[in-house]
């Protein structure tokens, strides 16, 4: 029924834009037509090309970095720093060229949360994001492995008071429960079929005596001198004594084959330094090679880029064996990606039926639907740092996430935003009455425009010039092909013929012939004013993007 | 989200996004809703939602073990001496059952001294869960450890009692939501196992309205049978649903007032960080008794609280009794406060019932930062005067521990079936439905009983009452026969839901009364003349010509 075999042959337009907007945060006209014409083998090794690391985000007041070092007296308010990382992530996700990179770096964010209500710093949230985009395109084990020290994870669930004479279990429960190998069905007093409470009691054992650093000046020595990444660090007397750390024997249950782990090397009755971080590596081992830690993995990443339901059919012919790929690769983010994105499952062509189809079946996070806009419609920003960031992010855009239902970095359960992770509706949790009707602003912004106090542009579009391009449209005077050729690169399934009409006469049209349209287009081309063909547009604009058709992807 | 029409409208220039203007309210026909034997009572359930899971053993102090409890917890203990010790809840308690209140619930000292609260002790369930998602996805879907069921417990409650959700709603007898909760997301607690949820989650009715007055298209015809198509009819569902009530739900609140001699309350006055200072859930309950005020019909409310996860500095270094937990217990025992005078000043009090739920205690030990880890049982509390006892079970036992944890006593679906099948009266066969037919016979005693009678409160059994003449221009008699001695309630209402005369309350003895009052002055139209003894109401149409 389901199937990973390669899809073959040119995508054409519907599977192109299918894989984009999955894949990255949305394209243009242009990348569908372009990416169409190109195998399901060659566009996916396109998304995965390698790119330069960014620089850090700029502090629009110093007009310099401030995570590196950390923000000092004349840098702005923490308040307003957190906001220009936001806008600086969101910047990358806009610029980005057709690469998957950044959808990885979120999709990391969503698995292993933060959150400003508690880390309330913006440097560490700096270090935790470099710390994901450096590990999109490697092993996901090896990335855990350094966010279990990462200040920011330290922080937010209590690890770094974890100490041996006073263990605090939180940053040990969500990390079996939530992100590496997942709870099971509860079969009997405390035992969640993959893991018991005493493994969590033991894993936090493991995980005692860790410290954020409140410097920033501790770097991961395996990513230097490549990459410049802040961790935590072991709490050490006489820099070798691991004195929070518990140095006892720890002993899991047979669900991790009663695996007993321990320092191998003890002084003056204390863990040495090195003995605690290589506890902490066997324990990762541990978790990382019972075969359910791929699968869990797996369907999180199949629920962000596929489908959120999981039959017992798709459990068994895709997520299997992708976890097998996971696992043989070294937790490869790459292998199970690339194998999953060329796959005919991908692209609902590996069987005939259609009732199973998933091309159009998520509802867009508001990052999809907003940013997806921004960048099919191709606006211009701002170059300028203090109208890009404090202005136009820092006053309006990122509110416009927070109204529509994602408060970005800030998400308020510890197993990240419900669309991810709150079964059964998963994705359906973006939607509320309030938040559907938010939904809809974003097409205002695009017409009316954003300004500042002092009423300069901040953003603007203009929708006359757009459709006049060739690039967008290719015949803009005929209303029927325009709106099917906008319908197809913004939606992602091609309107039924019956739909389409009803936004061409209902919608834009308004019960005008669409020989209307093409007259007023005319009558512009030949040197008239652009008020008329503009105000049908915009009419169209609301209507396409307030469409539930719009809300999917 | 309107259809077409609101295309036709200009929109300001503002730079950021402008509320459209509202079309214009429908006027609403208003009917009775005749209490008839199939359909449900008026009575409302209130559910807070203690978000984190709150430490039961800080709330409530079980004082005949105090050295124990302060030996287990010696980084968050209440002190026992001095002006920031425990409020003690009942000095006639015997001491092995004696209680002490965390020092910042004095408002809840009050309401309990008023015998408006129970407190039910140690409760959870078997093998309770300690993760926050399963944990409070047990107590909202309303089973146990072993049940996966893709609804909520109110939400298959909705289902059963209001047939034909959500395609025969709204309608003249139920034109309001049947269930709200507040925030950007919709809980378990309200799905329904296929299709869109029973209740509606909105942030507050005036943005709401203003809100969902613009935007939005026609859906289309039809829909492939494909994944597409079932998102496509969710969303379809949920603008129809929302559209439908916008309006609505701004009538009722508009209609509704808070009472002016009640203040609800905005801060902690003590210390704690800035993030925990405002009072979450004051103005949550101020809406709901606004909206009851004004008229609506919803029966069920989910309000949330959050910040009970006190892994870390659930108190202040150097004092216990002040920070995070502490402004928590503040904030919910000043604002259910506010919110059962208010409702007692518009006569609305006798509805409601109130209850906390949370996902589960926490741990007897506390940890090295001044806070507690997940645990199990804890007590849970109801409010309102339509409560029958104070205080059911027996204090926690800290020297009989579960791995450190406390063990239960009572199943927390036997405090819900009471609520559903007492308090909502709901038929058996919709329990069955919600899946509790198990836990009838268990079920607590919680509330007054329906004909009225109760010691305790010495409410009335009443018969019959008869209104004449009907219609009326000047004068109006209303007649009705007492079968006990009690405490009876007799006034007129309007369309809104407000007294216009209020005509008697205090007692009266065995027999038949007649009380008359005049009509001049009222409007033309019609009212409803309502006579209150404890819960059980009996109404009358009253035309006033």
């Amino acid at each position: 029924m389901y199937s990973l075999t390669p899809l073959t042959g040119p995508l054409g337009k519907q599977n192109a834009g299918h894989l984009l907007r999955r894949a990255t945060y949305g394209p243009t006209q242009k990348d569908i037509k372009e990416i169409a014409l190109l195998t399901a083998e060659e566009a996916v090794n396109m998304l995965f090309e390698t790119q330069d690391e960014p620089d850090a985000p700029i502090d629009p007041l110093t007009g310099e970095n401030w995570v590196s070092p950390k923000p000092g007296e004349d840098n702005s308010d923490e308040e307003e720093l957190r906001k220009y990382f936001a806008a600086w992530h969101l910047e990358l996700m806009r610029k980005e060229p057709l690469n998957i990179r950044e959808k990885i770096t979120f999709f990391f964010h969503t698995h292993l949360p933060v959150a400003y209500s508690k880390v309330s710093l913006s440097t560490p949230v700096y270090y935790q994001n470099k710390l994901y985009r450096h590990f999109a395109f490697g092993s996901f084990k090896t990335m855990f492995r350094k966010l279990v020290i990462d200040n920011a994870m330290l922080w937010y669930l209590d690890n770094t008071f974890n100490y041996v004479d006073e263990p605090n279990e939180n940053f040990a429960r969500e990390m079996l429960e939530l992100y590496t190998i997942g709870k099971g069905p509860q079969i009997g007093q405390g035992d969640y079929t993959n893991y018991t409470e005493d493994d969590i009691k033991e894993a936090a054992r493991v995980l005692t005596g860790y410290i954020f650093d409140e410097e920033f000046t501790t770097y991961d020595q395996d990513l230097l001198p490549e990459t410049q990444i802040a961790t935590g660090y072991v709490y050490t007397y006489d820099e070798n004594l691991a004195v929070l750390h518990d140095p006892g024997v720890k002993t899991f249950s047979e669900k991790f084959q009663n695996q007993q782990i321990q320092p191998d090397e003890i002084i003056s009755g204390f863990a040495t330094k090195e003995a605690t971080l290589t506890e902490l590596d066997e324990m990762i081992d541990m978790i990382f090679s019972q075969e359910e830690t791929a699968k869990f993995l797996v369907r999180k990443i199949y629920r962000y880029f596929v489908y959120y339901k999981i039959s017992d059919e798709v459990e068994e012919e895709i997520i299997v064996p992708l976890a097998e790929t996971f696992r043989d690769n070294d937790y490869s983010m790459v292998a199970v990606l690339k194998q999953l994105l060329k796959s005919k499952h991908f692209y609902d062509a590996d069987n005939s039926e259609t009732t199973d189809d998933s091309i159009g079946a998520l509802i867009k996070s508001p990052l999809d639907l907003f940013m997806g806009a921004l960048k099919f419609f191709k606006l211009d920003f701002p170059s300028e740092p203090d109208k890009l960031y404090r202005e136009l992010y820092g006053n309006v855009l990122l509110s416009y996430f927070y109204i529509m239902g994602m408060p970005l970095y800030n998400p308020e359960d510890v197993a990240g935003y419900p669309a991810y992770f709150q079964g059964p509706g998963y994705n359906r949790n973006w939607m509320t009455p309030t938040n559907l009707a938010y939904r809809y602003y974003p097409v205002y912004a695009l017409i009316l425009g954003i300004k500042n106090d002092d009423g300069e542009a901040l953003l603007e579009f203009d929708i006359v010039g757009w459709l006049d391009h060739p690039d967008n449209i290719s015949d803009p005077s005929n209303t029927k092909e325009m709106v099917r050729e906008f319908t197809d690169g913004l939606f992602s399934k091609s309107l039924p013929e019956e739909r389409l009409d009803y936004f061409i006469d209902n919608i834009f049209m308004d019960g005008l012939p669409s020989s209307y349209w093409t007259t007023e287009w005319v009558k512009y081309k030949d040197g008239g004013v652009d008020t008329t063909v503009r105000a049908l547009l915009h009419r169209l604009m609301i209507g396409l993007m307030q469409s539930p058709e719009f809300q999917l992807f | 989200m309107k259809r077409r029409s609101f295309i036709k409208k200009s929109f300001g220039a503002a730079a950021v996004p402008v509320f459209l203007n509202g079309l214009p309210l429908r006027t609403f026909a208003n009917e009775f809703t005749k209490l008839t034997a199939g359909s449900p009572n008026d009575h409302v359930v209130v559910m807070i939602q203690l978000m984190g899971g709150n430490d039961g053993l800080n709330t409530l102090i079980p004082l005949a073990q105090y050295d124990q409890y302060a030996e287990n917890r010696p980084f968050v203990a209440i002190p026992e001496e001095g002006n920031r010790k425990y409020i003690l809840l009942n000095e006639i308690d015997p001491p092995e059952k004696q209680l002490g209140l965390h020092p910042d619930m004095s408002h809840f000292k009050q309401m309990y001294d008023e015998k408006l609260v129970t407190i039910v002790q140690n409760v959870a369930y078997e093998n309770p869960d300690m993760s926050h998602f399963r944990g409070r996805d047990i107590y909202f879907m309303g089973g146990g450890t072993n049940d996966y069921w893709h609804s909520g417990w109110m939400g298959r409650y909705l289902d059963g009692t209001y047939e034909g959700y959500p395609d025969e709603y709204p309608n003249d007898e139920m034109p309001d939501p049947l269930g709200l909760e507040f925030g950007y997301s919709m809980s378990l607690i309200y799905q329904r196992e296929e299709g869109i949820p029973a209740g509606m989650a909105i942030i507050d009715p005036e943005s709401f309205h203003q809100l969902i007055s613009g935007g939005g298209i026609d859906p289309p015809d039809w829909l492939p049978d494909s994944h597409f198509g079932d998102e496509m009819k969710y969303l379809m569902d949920l603008e129809l649903k929302a559209n439908q009530y916008g309006d609505r739900i701004k009538e009722v609140y508009d209609a509704g007032i808070n009472s002016p001699n009640v203040t609800y309350p905005e801060t902690y006055p003590g210390e704690v960080e800035e993030g925990y200072k405002k009072n979450d859930l004051a103005w949550q309950l101020q809406i709901i008794a606004r909206m009851l005020s004004g008229g609506s019909k919803t029966k069920t409310f989910l309000v949330k609280l959050n910040g009970f996860d006190s892994h870390a500095e659930q108190v202040l270094e150097n004092d216990t009794t002040q920070g995070v937990h502490a402004a928590l217990l503040y904030h919910l025992s000043s604002a259910i406060k506010a919110f059962y005078d208010d409702l007692k000043d518009q006569d609305l009090d006798t509805r409601v019932v109130t209850c906390t739920t949370s996902e589960f205690g926490r741990r007897v030990n506390d940890n090295a930062s001044f806070g507690t880890d997940h645990g199990t049982a804890a007590p849970q509390f109801l409010f309102g005067p339509m409560l029958k006892q104070q205080l059911i079970g027996n204090p926690p036992d800290l020297s009989n521990l579960d791995d450190g944890n406390l063990i239960y006593e009572f199943d927390y679906r036997q405090i819900y079936t009471s609520i559903l099948f007492d308090w909502m009266e709901t038929p058996l066969e919709i329990l069955d439905e919600v899946h509790w037919t198990d836990f009838v016979d268990s079920r607590l005693d919680l509330f007054h009983t329906p004909d009225g009678i109760d010691d305790g409160k010495g409410f009335a059994a009443v018969t019959e009452m008869s209104v004449y003449p009907n219609p009326a221009t000047t004068n109006t008699n209303l007649k009705f026969t007492l079968k006990k001695a009690g405490h009876i309630h007799l006034a007129i209402y309007d369309l809104n839901g407000r007294i216009v005369r209020q005509l008697f309350e205090g007692n009266k003895v065995v027999g038949e009364h007649l009380i008359s009052t005049s009509v001049q002055g009222l409007k033309k139209g019609y009212y409803l003349v309502r006579l209150r003894s404890g819960y059980k109401i009996t109404g009358k149409k009253l035309l006033v010509q």
